[in-house]
């Protein structure tokens, strides 16, 4: 009992120590870190500020536009998605000569590096590029350097481009919400002569609400930390800039303020927090929540 | 009858028309990566430019192309086969042992899921500074070797093995790391294959922390490499895309392969009954 006591403790041990090492070392480190003026470039050292960081962030311009970018991209592009997912999902979902084929290329763009996508678009987006065509074809007239080219249309040409690019990975999971519905209740329903729309809003919809929230949710807290495609297509800059491309910004690139974008990082981390809670809850729930 | 032929009608033109959008933007990147260097990428130009290879072989002879994707393959791999062996070594250890330690190792492996990787970007900056490891393979590999979805992936897995076989075994005399990876291991190969891809993936496609964590053009992997080209006046698109298409087709050969895996990985854990 004792050996395997001790064997049980080895097997942790690769997780214990980049644990230890990778998280939550950097965890402490930056909630202290955030309440110091510590920088690279600063010679002095590091000084204890108290609260300064975080008020300072109150008053940062750029700050509020970040997180103001950040809730823009959440609340609208989350609900799209899901959505747009569940139309797909419902798509797809029945007996089809082919429909395997129409799954994977729905879910194409989730398995394509965000690089790799970010820079397809902005060339689509960009002044003669297809997407602009098309929309000048259908009478919008896009910015006259493109989409990512002005304040009015950038960000929400990224996140266009976000929805595009994730809605086939969540119909894979509202597809697999469907297979777990009883196929007796349909049976049942139809018998009693209820059309397709009533079974749609009396089983279908209530008995996926457990899924979409978890959809809802776990998009939520991806959609918070949005980045790489603000980094490859804007670089923040037409009011783009998102809260991670805010902490990467004074963080890590020309100014090295630690201190201040550790402060903001925890600033990302309750927000987020907040919504793993609640993603926490659902999951152990097992009954849908409303 | 004949509504059902409309119904089935309009379901593909409707499935169809998803279709283009979604797969669109791909095929328009393979297109222009096929295009003569220097032709126009407009509207009506995918169709009267002729095809070539030689951006790719440009990009080869050039570009080190050939460097990025040995180092994206490198630590791809190195971080999937870490991942099968420590996720399952944590996960066996806590589907087994029970008791306080193994609960509060739990507890941290779920907060774990629940932390925005986001907020280390400056901490794991400065910790590999002052390790020495910044710019180096370790960096782009130390932080990524274990990690809490698939540990979680995998105990659950494991849970509904029952462990009578691993009694029988110690009965007979066998020693616990026998056990562990020449009975127990093989047994969990369904959980660690959904790991394996589903890490693979993410690692081949991650760009913010190799972008950050290193700087030598000789550390790239093929998404930093992509995000550097594109700030060069040189680069036309192109070649853009010619790069972007060696990052993407491993992925989809890859895709077309475990397309099954790929799915049931998604959706394992999203919907409990």
């Amino acid at each position: 009992m004792k050996r395997s006591r001790l064997i049980g403790l080895l097997l942790l041990l690769p997780w214990l120590i980049t644990f230890l090492v990778f998280w939550f070392f950097p965890l402490v480190f930056s909630l202290l870190a955030g309440f110091t003026d510590y920088s690279l470039l600063s010679r002095a050292g590091m000084e204890w500020i108290g609260w300064d960081n975080y008020r300072g962030l109150l008053a940062d311009e750029d700050f509020h536009s970040a997180l103001k970018n950040t809730f823009i991209f959440v609340i609208g592009s989350v609900p799209v998605t899901t959505v747009l997912a569940l139309l797909m999902a419902l798509l797809v979902s029945r007996r089809l000569p082919g429909r395997s084929l129409f799954r994977a290329g729905f879910f194409l763009p989730s398995i394509t590096s965000m690089v790799v996508i970010a820079l397809i678009f902005t060339n689509l987006y960009q002044r003669g590029g297809y997407v602009a065509t098309l929309a000048t074809m259908i009478g919008f007239v896009p910015p006259e350097h493109g989409f990512l080219y002005s304040s009015s249309t950038a960000l929400y040409s990224i996140m266009a481009m976000d929805i595009w690019m994730s809605v086939g990975y969540y119909m894979l999971i509202f597809l697999a919400g469907l297979k777990a519905i009883p196929i007796e209740l349909y049976e049942a329903a139809r018998i009693q002569g209820a059309s397709s729309t009533r079974q749609f809003f009396s089983i279908t919809l209530p008995l996926l609400r457990p899924v979409a929230l978890f959809i809802v949710v776990i998009n939520s807290i991806k959609s918070f930390q949005v980045f790489v495609e603000i980094f490859v297509m804007t670089k923040g800059k037409f009011d783009t800039a998102s809260m991670v491309y805010f902490i990467y910004d004074v963080g890590v690139t020309t100014a090295f303020q630690f201190g201040y974008a550790s402060a903001a990082a925890y600033v990302l981390f309750l927000i987020v927090a907040a919504f793993a809670a609640l993603q926490f809850l659902l999951l152990r729930r097992r009954q849908p929540i409303w | 009858m004949v509504t059902n032929r409309i119904h089935l009608v309009l379901r593909y033109v409707g499935l169809s028309a998803v279709l283009a959008v979604m797969v669109f933007p791909i095929l328009w990147m393979f297109r222009v990566s096929l295009m003569p260097a220097g032709a126009a990428v407009g509207f009506g130009d995918l169709f009267s430019t002729g095809v070539t290879l030689t951006n790719f072989i440009d990009l080869f002879r050039q570009a080190s192309i050939g460097r990025f994707l040995f180092n994206s393959v490198l630590v791809a791999v190195v971080v999937t086969v870490a991942n099968a062996f420590f996720c399952f070594m944590v996960a066996y250890a806590l589907a087994r042992y029970r008791g306080l330690a193994g609960r509060i190792m739990f507890v941290t492996v779920i907060v774990v899921l629940m932390i925005p990787a986001h907020i280390l970007i400056v901490p794991l900056y400065v910790l590999m500074l002052k390790m020495g490891m910044y710019d180096t393979y370790w960096a782009l590999m130390l932080p990524w070797l274990v990690n809490p979805i698939g540990i979680f992936l995998v105990k659950q897995y494991l849970e509904s093995i029952p462990p009578d076989m691993e009694d029988a075994a110690r009965i007979d005399g066998a020693g616990e790391l026998t056990i562990l990876f020449r009975i127990v291991m093989p047994l969990c190969k369904p959980a660690l294959a959904v790991l394996a891809i589903q890490v693979f993936f993410t690692n081949w496609n991650l760009f913010l922390f190799p972008y950050i964590l290193t700087s030598s053009e000789s550390l790239r992997t093929l998404p930093v490499a992509l995000a550097h080209f594109q700030g060069h006046q040189a680069i036309d698109w192109q070649h853009l895309m010619a790069g972007s298409a060696v990052a993407v087709i491993p992925v989809l050969i890859a895709f077309g392969f475990l397309q099954r895996h790929i799915v049931s990985g998604i959706t394992a854990g999203a919907v409990k009954q």
